[in-house]
């Protein structure tokens, strides 16, 4: 079933690959490999890769899907399961996005509280960067996969600061190699797989791509890229710090930040967090985007409207969400939905898809 | 023109034409256009001025103006579309492209928008430039203004589409994209790499001139840490005496210099200099000195507007002027975040922007690295063989490139 979208509102397949990349790319940066080193300390770059491997598996798995439906998730679930079952599928992947937001969108501030302002006000800082989101989002989905666009290429130049670490490195940090058993392997890898997680709306913009079969590549080439990235930052991390001190640090990445030391600038995790406004913009648009989006496939409403529901929402949820523990459970909560979701769900429904194509074939 | 037709008749009379009757009596009369056309020498330009290149510039009168297009493009596909805008002014409205070379939707675009005014009176192009660009709510011009003739045949070449009014000694360029804001026709003039190496210049200070003033009141207000010890004795020591938060006194310079500008450009030239002698030494020096603001910040907020005078196009400076003051309101609120936050409404909407239809971000996004060629560097001319994309030209090639290269060998 073709999901029919207007041709001045598709996009370029080669923009899967920053789609795909800003999504995976988040709040979970800053502080990833404590989660990761707890497990298999200094055999933890191993797990990036691992993980990073079967994310492309996956990504394969929906482009077979997809290419196959030449349409999203939606219809994917209506020929599937029929229109009522199949909804109400969607429907909770509707929730599975508004809560992916909550959780990105209140963790920056969680972020921001802990490290520049503690006592930020998370409300006002919540609605005014809605607003910058609904503006964004309102533009359509050309506009979202700008600040897609721009939300990987301005603060690129953040990967360089990440070598200046390397002054305390200490190589030997890395030995002994493949010194963990494969118990500990999968439950740093179960940790590793959450700082994926973010492909999946493919599911849902694929309509929305020219081309759609020929974006395949960029995609893998987007993920390829997370993963060199994550390689990277990991390596700096284990030879910066000592096992023991990686389990004692929460936030990694800021803390290696604040040894950059420049004639006019000390600190610099200060600028560091507040590029990562612009990083985790791409996130929350997309996030915001699909949920709307599929709500209006599913319920036949105004995405306009939609969208200010969710965005209201959000912003009644992130108020709520006072302290560590809350936020923490919310953090786990999502991401095991996450995991279940790329890793049970989409191989469930590829099996289904692939089994109702084949008896209809037939019949 | 021979006509019977009354109207035709008056509307032709108070334009400036002749009525010849052969009888008194006669209801047919013969028109002859003789309007006496007092219009301004044509003189060098002013805002666009250039150190090298030609230095004619447009004048109020658009027989004049079209004279000195056509001169440049002597060619039959240059088209001249003209409209009569305005039911009081009747201001004459020529909309030129290049047949072949512009795009259809483009032209349609522009005929359909200026063919569509509907206003009691025209004065000038910036009235047109207002009312057809794609979102009137931005800070941001849509359509580039020249005062160059050799700009605008320059553009014609490429694809785009100029409007020239009668009265008017500015030309409107679209669709075009924010980059294009920063290119100097002078660019062309010297060599590329000199060009590039400006260009990338200007780029900067702009980005300076918006951030400066916001990260000084962010960093002063909240994150102290930022500034290494050494720097911090210097700032410390020369804002000891101030009274006023980093945001006031910040707001308060930037108003002067805003003032400054204002009456600069309000007063004659004479006089103007005189205001900029009392305006930049005496109340410069005497706020220093009376301690009202700190010299450091001073030295920033005049570096910030001098770097907003290095935009080629007068209009985007006075965007750039405006969005400094969100950015300011905003460092002052959260800091850094707050500068941050700023950044991704102004993302937004440059994302969000279109001129005629086109993006208006472009090239960078979308993303078409053939466009690169003369977006934030000017490569070599044997390099720009080929249209902008941004343009959608049906006819790509200026040139051949090959063709250029082909008797080039060693010692040939």
């Amino acid at each position: 079933m073709k999901v029919p979208v207007k041709d001045q509102y598709l996009i370029n397949p080669s923009l899967v690959f920053f789609i795909v990349h800003s999504m995976q790319i988040g709040v979970g940066v800053l502080g990833f490999q404590r989660y990761v080193a707890i497990y298999t300390e200094q055999d933890s770059w191993i797990t990036v890769l691992i993980a990073g491997a079967t994310i492309h598996i996956v990504i394969w798995i929906m482009y077979k899907m997809l290419n196959k439906e030449q349409g999203d998730i939606i219809s994917i679930h209506e020929n599937v399961f029929g229109k009522w079952i199949g909804g109400l599928l969607s429907f909770l992947f509707m929730l599975y996005l508004i809560a992916l937001g909550i959780t990105i969108l209140r963790t920056f501030i969680e972020v921001l509280q802990v490290w520049m302002f503690p006592l930020m006000k998370t409300w006002t800082f919540s609605l005014v960067y809605l607003i910058a989101i609904y503006y964004i989002i309102a533009g359509g989905f050309r506009t979202v996969v700008g600040a897609c666009f721009l939300g990987v290429v301005i603060p690129f130049y953040l990967i360089f600061t990440f070598l200046a670490p390397l002054e305390f490195a200490n190589f030997r940090n890395l030995l002994p190699v493949f010194d963990h058993s494969i118990k500990e392997t999968l439950s740093s890898f179960k940790t590793m797989t959450l700082s994926y997680l973010g492909f999946e709306l493919l599911l849902v913009y694929y309509p929305f791509i020219k081309k759609p079969e020929t974006s395949q590549k960029w995609a893998h080439y987007g993920n390829l890229f997370t993963v060199i990235l994550y390689l990277y930052l990991m390596l700096i991390t284990l030879v910066y710090f000592t096992p023991e001190h990686l389990k004692r640090t929460i936030w990694a990445t800021l803390t290696m930040w604040k040894i950059i030391k420049f004639p006019f600038v000390e600190r610099f995790e200060y600028i560091g967090i507040a590029s990562w406004v612009v990083v985790i913009l791409p996130n929350l648009c997309l996030a915001f985007w699909a949920a709307s989006r599929t709500a209006k496939r599913l319920f036949n409403v105004k995405q306009k409207k939609v969208l200010i529901a969710i965005l209201t929402i959000t912003l009644i949820a992130n108020t709520l969400l006072r302290d560590r523990a809350s936020i923490d459970l919310l953090n786990s909560r999502v991401s095991k939905i996450g995991l279940y979701f790329i890793y049970g769900y989409i191989p469930f429904l590829f099996v289904c898809f692939s089994f109702i194509n084949k008896v209809r074939k037939k019949t | 023109m021979i006509t019977n037709d009354l109207e035709t008749i008056q509307k032709m009379m108070l334009t400036g034409s002749l009525l010849i009757r052969l009888k008194e009596d006669d209801n047919q009369g013969l028109l002859v256009k003789a309007e006496m056309n007092k219009a301004r020498e044509v003189t060098i330009p002013e805002e666009e001025f250039s150190v090298v290149g030609p230095k004619e510039s447009f004048v109020e009168s658009l027989t004049t103006n079209l004279n000195l297009v056509r001169k440049r493009l002597p060619i039959p596909q240059l088209e001249i579309k003209e409209f009569t805008v305005g039911t009081l002014s009747c201001t004459r409205v020529a909309v030129l492209y290049i047949s072949g070379i512009a795009n259809e939707e483009n032209i349609n675009t522009a005929l359909q928008r200026v063919g569509d005014l509907k206003y009691h009176q025209i004065l000038d192009s910036s009235y047109i430039a207002q009312m057809i660009s794609d979102n009137d709510n931005s800070p941001f011009p849509q359509l580039i203004d020249t005062e160059r003739p050799d700009r605008v045949a320059g553009v014609l070449a490429e694809g785009s589409i100029v409007i020239l009014v009668d009265g008017s000694p500015h030309a409107l360029i679209g669709p075009t994209t924010l980059v294009k804001f920063f290119s100097a026709l002078e660019d062309y003039f010297i060599n590329w790499q000199l060009a590039s190496v400006l260009r990338v210049i200007r780029l900067f200070a702009v980005s300076f001139s918006i951030l400066v003033t916001p990260v000084y009141v962010a960093v002063l207000n909240y994150h102290y840490e930022l500034i290494p010890k050494d720097l911090m004795a210097t700032l410390v020591s020369s804002r000891s005496l101030i009274p006023l938060p980093p945001f006031l006194e910040a707001l308060i310079l930037e108003l002067t210099i805003e003032l400054l500008r204002e009456a600069g450009a309000r007063l004659p030239t004479k006089v103007g200099q005189t205001i900029g002698i009392v305006g930049g030494i005496v109340i410069g020096t005497a706020s220093v000195e009376a301690g009202l603001t700190s010299n450091v910040l001073l030295i920033i907020v005049a570096l910030a507007a001098l770097a907003s005078f290095t935009t080629p196009v007068y209009k985007m400076g006075n965007a750039i002027r405006l969005i400094r003051f969100p950015f300011l309101l905003l460092a002052e609120l959260w800091g850094l975040i707050g500068i941050g936050i700023a950044f991704i409404f102004l993302m937004g909407h440059i994302l969000r922007l279109t001129s005629f239809g086109r993006p208006y971000l472009e090239p960078i996004y979308p993303p078409r690295l053939e466009d690169l060629k003369d977006a934030f560097v000017r490569l070599p001319f044997k390099m720009q063989e080929k249209r902008p994309i941004e343009l959608q030209s049906p006819d790509t090639v200026m040139f051949s490139k090959r063709k250029a290269d082909e008797n080039k060998d060693i010692d040939e």
